[in-house]
């Protein structure tokens, strides 16, 4: 999708953890790090100069915190991914930031391995990232979620028939190709019908789809 | 001029010492107890100066009878402070000894007597009465009356007598009153107490439980440093190898162990965590006064760099704050930092709730061995609202402070303000597990 490598901007109030996921992440061929920010405001200043493709972001920071700065930066620049870094604990913190835009989140006790691949995941944008984890935190904090909502009925009216069974699925946090497979069409009909799904629901991505459908009741956390 | 200045003051001192309505209670005094005691003894000496004359000249008995029955009377009423229902008995029979002896004597036409209870025996009967249904049972009491009511019936409506003016209406009702009155006092008294006793209790309950609130968001608080501290270690152990060239696969090795140690560490700070979180879902991250003192939930646990940002905070709340530091600043352990801040922000929110417009003073010493912080406020200029909180504030310090082995300080200045000071060792409780001697809440730091 991108030519050149996936250019990162690290967000973490403690240079150890800027330092060290530079190193790591810089160890791979295809993403470069171009940035360090050390507090929520740095961050989205440095991002409106540097406008990266993935923004790794703590979501504990002085200043301005992580959950703010994702809005901030997403709310600005619809194209730059942000991934939430956590100490260690996936709580409603996460879940806010993936509300407020964040395309996924990763714990910071992960491996080289799995920072790496997270980082593509979130800039490729055609799967959600950790999808059994997400798709379990997205069901559990949605259900306890009460703030007033839009009229969400209309807008998942919107879609048709094959969209809203898309919709469901991704929420499932199924890839394309699993899509595809479930519904007996090709990938790339299934690219489209996602792309439609996020242009008329106004959503960035799939994580913002799949916080949408169970937020709006078309997924129900089940099993859960 | 001078002299009119001397007169004003003097009018001045006047007027504050006598123009004033302060209130000003006895002190509770230990002879007040015997009061009623002294009440009861005075009302018996009157009853036996009354009933003796009455018996011996109108009732006509002889003189040493009637004071041994006057005696019993009077007997029965000192006896009803400590035994109420032996003193009832002795004083029906003193009714019921001299009635029966009066009745014997008595005359056709001759001195009408009151009878079968004399005035003195009513007084003294009513403070048995009264004495035994302020203490006994309900039961016991309506027992007492209608024994009583019963007698005079007896004597007075079945036997009766020759010549007298009768009582037994007359005290019959007046028993009747007091005992209803005893029994409705004492139902008042005990429902107080039992109310007394639930109050204490949930009190104590509450207590309880704000301590144990108050430890367990301590325990999340540390468990989240070290939590933090632990993934960063994680990260160093996998950044390491790639720092130098061809790395020895011993290294490697090793560093791989580091990293799974940290990892496993993790996973069971991650349980304990989610337990102190269940154990109290409502409990917020940062302390009740985070909208003033700037911890957002979504910052790092604070140091003492963030120190500045939160003294601003108070002051944009409207607290005149100073701070001072002595010594060489160093980094103190994280523990030690969170709770330096943690001290200082309950201290500083307590001088904003409990002493409106006093103006407040921080004072950090950086020791070899540790650190002090001190918080003093002078005095209030308004009387400050009654406190509503459930003491979080210096319970929350004192437990900081005994965890890290230091001790805790907090008391009234003779100028009117407050001073909390807290001394934090910087090496923590394993330095005095060496040392028995050296303990906390000992008096002063060297």
């Amino acid at each position: 999708m991108t030519s050149g490598p996936i250019r990162v901007l690290i967000a973490d109030d403690q240079q150890m953890v800027r330092q060290g996921f530079t190193v790591l992440l810089n160890t791979q061929p295809d993403i470069e790090v171009i940035g360090q920010a050390v507090d929520g405001l740095d961050a989205v200043a440095r991002v409106a100069e540097l406008t990266p493709d993935v923004v790794l972001m703590d979501i504990r920071m002085p200043e301005l915190g992580g959950i703010e700065a994702t809005r901030r930066i997403t709310g600005a620049m619809p194209d730059i991914r942000v991934l939430v870094l956590t100490t260690f604990d996936l709580d409603e913190y996460v879940y806010e930031a993936l509300r407020a835009g964040a395309s996924g989140f990763l714990l910071k006790d992960a491996s080289a391995d799995q920072l790496a691949e997270a980082v593509r995941v979130v800039a490729a944008g055609d799967a959600l990232l950790a999808p059994g984890i997400t798709r379990r935190l997205i069901a559990e904090f949605s259900r306890l979620d009460d703030r007033p909502r839009a009229p969400l009925k209309e807008r998942v009216g919107g879609l048709t028939e094959r969209e809203t069974e898309v919709l469901a699925l991704i929420a499932q946090g199924l890839s394309n190709a699993e899509i595809a497979q479930r519904l007996f069409v090709a990938e790339q009909t299934v690219k489209t019908h996602v792309g439609r799904i996020l242009v008329k629901l106004g959503l960035r991505d799939r994580t913002q789809a799949a916080v949408f459908a169970y937020e709006s009741g078309l997924v129900r956390p089940s099993g859960y | 001029m001078l002299g009119g200045n001397l007169v004003r003051r003097w009018l001045g001192a006047l007027r504050e010492d006598l123009w004033t309505a302060r209130p000003d209670p006895l002190p509770p005094s230990t002879w007040l107890r015997w009061l009623p005691h002294g009440i009861v003894c005075l009302a018996a000496f009157g009853v036996f100066i009354g009933g003796l004359p009455q018996l011996h000249e109108n009732g006509g008995l002889g003189f040493g009878f009637a004071l041994l029955i006057s005696a019993g009377q009077c007997g029965a009423m000192v006896l009803a402070l400590w035994r109420p229902v032996p003193a009832w008995w002795l004083s029906m029979a003193a009714m019921l000894v001299g009635a029966v002896a009066v009745r014997a004597v008595m005359v056709v036409d001759g001195y009408s007597f009151t009878w079968p209870w004399t005035a003195a025996g009513i007084i003294g009967h009513l403070f048995v009465l009264l004495l035994l249904a302020l203490r006994a049972r309900t039961r016991v009491s309506a027992e007492a009356l209608s024994l009583t009511v019963l007698t005079t019936y007896v004597v007075q409506g079945l036997v009766g007598a020759q010549e007298y003016q009768p009582t037994g209406v007359v005290a019959v009702v007046l028993f009747a009153v007091v005992v209803l009155l005893g029994m409705a006092l004492r139902g008042r008294r005990e429902a107080r107490a039992e109310l007394a006793q639930q109050t204490s209790l949930t009190a104590e309950e509450r207590a309880r439980r704000t301590l144990l609130e108050e430890r367990s968001r301590i325990a999340r608080e540390l468990h989240d440093v070290v939590a933090h501290h632990m993934s960063v270690i994680s990260i160093q152990a996998q950044v390491a190898p790639h720092l130098v060239e061809n790395p020895p696969d011993e290294l490697k090795e090793n560093l791989a162990g580091i990293r799974q140690n940290a990892l496993e560490a993790l996973t069971e700070l991650r349980r304990v965590l989610g337990v102190l979180r269940s154990e109290h879902p409502d409990a917020p991250e940062a302390p009740g006064t985070a909208d003033t003192t700037g911890t957002a939930p979504h910052a790092p646990q604070p140091t003492l760099d963030r120190l500045d940002a939160l003294v601003e905070n108070t002051r944009a709340a409207g607290l005149t704050v100073t701070t001072e530091v002595s010594g060489t600043p160093r980094p103190l352990p994280p523990g030690v930092e969170l709770s330096a801040y943690r001290i200082v922000q309950e201290a500083l929110s307590n001088v904003l709730r409990h002493a409106p417009g006093a103006s407040a003073r921080v004072h950090l010493t950086y020791l070899p061995i540790g650190l002090r912080v001190d918080v003093f406020n002078t005095r209030p200029v308004r009387t400050p609202p009654p406190s509503q909180g459930a003491g979080h504030g210096l319970l929350g310090m004192r437990e900081r402070v005994a965890m890290l082995d230091g001790h805790l300080t907090a008391h009234p200045l003779p100028d009117g303000g407050f001073q909390v000071g807290a001394f934090l060792p910087s090496d923590g409780p394993a330095h005095s597990a060496h040392d028995p001697a050296h303990h906390a809440h000992e008096d002063d730091t060297p």
